[in-house]
């Protein structure tokens, strides 16, 4: 199976997978790529390319906050969370894999 | 809220610069770690190869921090930093625009400055006491007159009593005393009859002892004295002991009882501070001394609600007091307001709007220079055109260079000020001798910076995006595409260069006379020659008390004066030679054989019966004062040989008669009664018959750059009333010394203690400088306004020869490919030369002939001015120089090309 980028179309749609991802908890760059690809089954690849400048701009919007923190192996990592005014006003729902749209795989 | 969080993150981003780069680089660091284990861990990958993919997965890592750059909102500064960078750097390249550049810019945005400051200042000033701007006068506002009614001591204790609104109600007289240890020499001081509330009001505590008390006051009260820091220092030495002491004030002595902290010069500039001697509860309504009525705002009112209940007690009393306050209106002011007069203000502000005109003048004036180097900068705007630079970027681009220069200039000309403010300040303290107000402060306000800097942003408007609008306009862009690459110049100006020329050149005609002369003025001579041996005089202010015995101490004086060895020709008069004479405007009475004047400006003064004997001065026509011109009503004068040649075109004098125009006029030439209300000015005086013709001795003006010095004059008998001024006598007194003069000055102090001890002496000098403070001060003020003239003339004069310069020489160049070609058809070189140079030199007689016709008759014809033939000639010559080598230079360029390459590109 091969890894397709998420397309240009798709800019919107990141902002929000960012979102949804960072409902749960707290995360650093790298593992919301990892939870992405993961939760999409693989189909999604994030763009570093996008990746970075979608989480800048939403901390910009001011709707994600980012702290430096330790990461699982102990290195310094910067993480982001969703600010409390954003938090508040979704439904704190923990996500599960199956809420995900999945695109066609085939 | 979410906007608060938004703010809240991305304020320290906008601000992080440096630390955000390095925040970015650790984040694409780590993402680009965790990949690289990622795969070592999924795919077995060599740790190598593993990093290879992951960073070939995350692309460019320079171009995702460009991304995030943009997306931080800081692209536009970058933009803006970079065209500062290319504003310094034209700048640099420019040195020549650059410099003239900026000293215009600078004498603009440095006159609008100081004028602010100036008005700021003296107009609107904050004063340095707690709560100062709390603090009021209050004063009787006469409708009739215009001018306010200052014998208000009648109304004073009504509204002492009654006012709520304002507390610690009190007033003030300026009175000069000598000041002296009981017994010892004693020398004049300037301080304050003053109510003891005062020192509440101002909440400054003595510095020793105590303030003055409200049981000082009282009638029967010990006489007593409180001492300013100055004093204290100067004539005490400081001594910590000085209270308590006796010391002389006046004819009486009063006991010390404090001393005041150093810089305490409330009401305005007083030295020391005395109880008000008079019982204020006596006098009837408009009837006692003049004085001035301060007072504090009561907590929590406003100076509205001050005045709504002043003037209900103000119409009470035009009421109940028709006779004398029926025209009266109480007003309530900012406490600096009594002395600087609150009206019209806004006029002085209007005179801004003629200093900013200046600086668009200017500011075109560089607009031009700049315009002749955009010119030459036309295939880069091309080229950012062609790059896809909006129109609205190459404007920011020199806006940015514009306002470089400008920010310049503000910084160079806000130090002009600040330095001429503190300078101007130290003048002011030594011409007034220390009367300056407490509350003048030299340091800049802020407004004044602000107002600079948004000078500076006009005359960038104006020198910067004018001249890139019409180099972007449509029309020259539509050239610039055509002429790409073919070296010629796009922007057409034709006959508008020519004007711009012109117009250059009749500013610099204008300009230079008035530079040479006031930078002449100051390499003259400080004193002219009086026309007697000054030397061997010595002179002196004599100030005493009103009263009968004016004539008979003067009498007295000349008599033990003349019981010394030495001294002789003692003589009195209100002003001496060498000194600066009030001047008045006159009449001049027709008789049958010649015709009247109106309207002449002469110089008066009153003198003693034997003054022009005293002073060796012939009477060339008539006769000299006798005793009998004494009498108030003999009504003659002696006019000087000015007024005959200049007044009476050298016709008999002798029987003719002068009156001043206003009364006024008459106070100033003849004596000041204090108090007299204003209406009365505006009367006509009595007619004065010359009965004599004397030779010049000395009438001089306070001269500056535009005053010779000397001129027509008349002279009037000195009687009690003319030598009147204040609420005291002030003459002068000057006697010939056979030997050395200035050593005979402690005898004649001597001689006037002995006389009488009130008597108070000032500027004991020889006079052969100047006699005495106020006149040398005069002259240096009138230095100190050349020398600013001179300064922004001669700026003013090196930019329109700049301006003349550069433009010529753009002009010029703009043909470089037309001469080219001209020539490599084979056109006679000295037909070209000769044509260029006619061109230039027509535009310069032209600007030259406009710029004469008006200095003619505006300076000649309106401000009767000389003709300065000479300064015309040389101003021509200067002009021609000028445009010579603003043609020279580029023409040789011009024929020094190959002719094929100015076929191919000229630049």
């Amino acid at each position: 199976m091969t890894r397709r980028p998420i397309p240009d179309i798709l800019a919107g749609t990141l902002d929000l997978l960012i979102l949804r991802t960072l409902q749960a908890e707290r995360m650093h760059g790298w593992a919301i790529s990892e939870r992405i690809q993961q939760i999409s089954q693989d189909v999604l690849q994030v763009n570093q390319g996008s990746l970075y400048p979608a989480l800048h701009r939403l901390e910009h919007r001011g709707w994600i906050e980012a702290e430096w923190g330790v990461s699982e192996l102990g290195r310094r990592a910067k993480y982001y969370q969703l600010t409390p005014s954003v938090a508040g006003s979704s439904p704190s729902k923990p996500v599960s894999g199956s809420a995900w749209p999945r695109p066609s795989a085939a | 809220m979410k906007w608060f969080d938004a703010a809240r993150i991305r304020l320290p981003l906008l601000f992080a610069g440096r630390a955000a780069e390095a925040r970015m680089n650790d984040e694409f660091r780590f993402h680009i770690e965790m990949e690289t284990e990622r795969l070592m861990r999924a795919k077995g990958l060599a740790p190598d190869e593993a990093r290879r993919q992951a960073l070939a997965a995350f692309g460019g890592v320079e171009k995702h921090k460009e991304a995030l750059r943009d997306g931080r909102g800081l692209a536009w500064l970058r933009g803006w930093s970079l065209n500062v960078k290319l504003g310094v750097r034209m700048c640099a390249r420019y040195p020549g625009v650059t410099m003239a550049g900026v000293l215009a810019m600078a004498i603009g945005i440095g006159l609008g400055a100081a004028y602010l400051e100036g008005i700021n200042d003296f107009l609107h000033p904050a004063l340095p006491l707690d709560e100062g701007e709390r603090i009021v006068g209050l004063q009787n506002w006469d409708l009739e007159e215009n001018d306010p009614e200052l014998r208000s001591m009648h109304d004073f204790v009504g509204w002492r009593q009654e006012l709520g609104s304002v507390q610690n109600l009190g007033t003030f007289r300026s009175i000069e005393r000598n000041l002296g240890v009981a017994d010892g020499s004693a020398e004049p001081a300037q301080g304050a009859e003053i109510s003891p509330s005062a020192f509440r009001m101002v909440r400054v505590p003595a510095l020793l002892g105590r303030t003055l008390i409200d049981a000082d006051e009282q009638r029967g009260a010990p006489p007593v004295i409180v001492l300013g820091h100055q004093l204290w220092r100067n004539r005490f030495a400081g001594d910590p002991g000085v209270v308590g002491r006796a010391v002389q004030v006046g004819n009486s002595t009063s006991t010390v009882v404090g001393v005041m902290p150093e810089g305490f010069a409330f009401p305005v500039s007083h030295h020391f501070w005395v109880p008000p001697g008079s019982n204020a509860q006596a006098y009837e309504p408009r009837q006692g001394p003049p004085i001035r009525i301060f007072g504090r705002l009561a907590p929590g009112v406003s100076l509205e609600e001050a005045q709504a209940e002043l003037s209900a007690l103000g119409l009470r009393a035009s009421r109940e007091l028709p006779a004398t306050h029926e025209h009266l209106r109480p007003r309530v002011m900012k406490y600096t307001d009594l002395f600087v007069g609150d009206e019209d203000n806004w006029q002085a502000y209007l005179v801004q709007l003629f200093f900013v005109l200046l600086l668009l003048v200017l500011g075109s004036n560089v607009a031009t220079m700049v315009f002749a180097r955009t010119a030459t900068r036309e295939h880069e705007i091309a080229m950012r055109f062609a790059l896809g630079a909006s129109r609205g970027q190459i404007l920011a681009q020199f806006f940015a260079e514009a306002l470089v220069l400008a920010l310049a200039a503000t910084v160079l000309g806000l130090a002009a000020v600040a330095l001429g403010a503190q300078w101007f300040t130290r003048l002011l303290w030594d011409v007034t001798q220390g009367q300056i107000p407490f509350w003048l402060d030299d340091s800049l306000n802020v407004t004044t910076v602000l107002y600079a800097l948004v000078l500076a942003v006009l005359v960038s408007l104006v020198a910067g995006v004018m001249p890139a609008l019409k180099a972007t306009s449509s029309r020259a862009r539509a050239r610039l595409r055509h002429s790409a690459g073919a070296g010629d110049s796009a922007l057409r100006f034709g006959g508008l260069w020519s004007a711009v020329i012109v117009v250059q050149v009749v500013f610099t005609v204008l300009i230079l006379p008035p530079a040479i002369v006031s930078i002449s003025a100051l390499g003259e001579a400080d004193h002219t020659d009086p026309g007697f041996a000054a030397e061997q005089y010595l002179s002196a202010r004599v100030d005493m008390d009103m009263g009968p015995e004016f004539q008979a101490t003067c009498d007295e004086l000349r008599r033990r004066l003349l019981m010394k060895p030495g001294a002789s020709r003692v003589t009195f008069a209100s002003r001496l030679p060498g000194m600066g004479h009030p001047e008045a405007w006159v009449d001049v009475d027709g008789d049958g054989s010649a015709p009247g004047a109106a309207g002449e400006l002469v110089m008066a003064t009153a003198v003693g019966v034997n003054y022009f004997d005293a002073f060796g001065a012939e009477i060339v026509a008539g006769r000299a004062f006798n005793s009998g011109d004494l009498r108030t009503d003999a009504g003659v004068v002696v006019a000087n040989e000015y007024f005959v040649n200049e007044i009476l075109q050298g016709r008999n004098a002798i029987g003719r008669r002068i009156r001043y125009t206003t009364r006024y006029a008459q106070q100033a030439a003849t004596g000041q009664p204090q108090g007299l209300p204003r209406s009365v000015m505006r009367e006509r005086g009595q007619w004065y018959q010359i009965v004599g013709v004397v030779k010049n001795i000395g009438m001089d003006t306070t001269r500056d750059a535009f005053t010779s010095g000397q001129g027509p004059g008349v002279y009037h008998p000195l009687t009690p009333e003319a030598a009147a001024s204040g609420g005291s006598y002030s003459v002068r007194i000057a006697f010939h010394v056979r030997g050395d003069a200035a050593a005979f000055a402690p005898q004649l102090r001597e001689i006037a203690r002995d006389v009488d001890p009130g008597l108070r002496l000032y500027d004991v000098l020889r006079m052969d400088g100047p006699v005495d403070r106020v006149s040398r001060n005069q002259r240096r003020m009138g230095r100190f306004f050349s020398s600013i003239t001179g300064l922004v003339a001669l700026i003013a004069l090196l930019i329109s020869v700049a301006g003349t310069y550069s433009v010529m020489s753009f002009t010029v160049s703009r043909q470089t490919r037309e001469i080219g070609i001209r020539i490599a058809l084979g056109a006679d070189r000295r037909r070209i030369i000769a044509g260029v140079f006619s061109r230039a030199m027509v535009q310069i007689a032209v600007g030259i002939v406009l710029g004469a016709v008006t200095w003619f008759y505006v300076i000649v014809h309106v401000l009767g001015g000389r003709d300065r033939v000479g300064l015309l000639v040389v101003t021509a010559i200067v002009l021609m120089l000028v445009g010579l080598a603003a043609c020279g230079g580029p023409v040789r360029r011009a024929l020094r090309i190959e002719p094929i390459e100015a076929l191919r590109n000229v630049d």
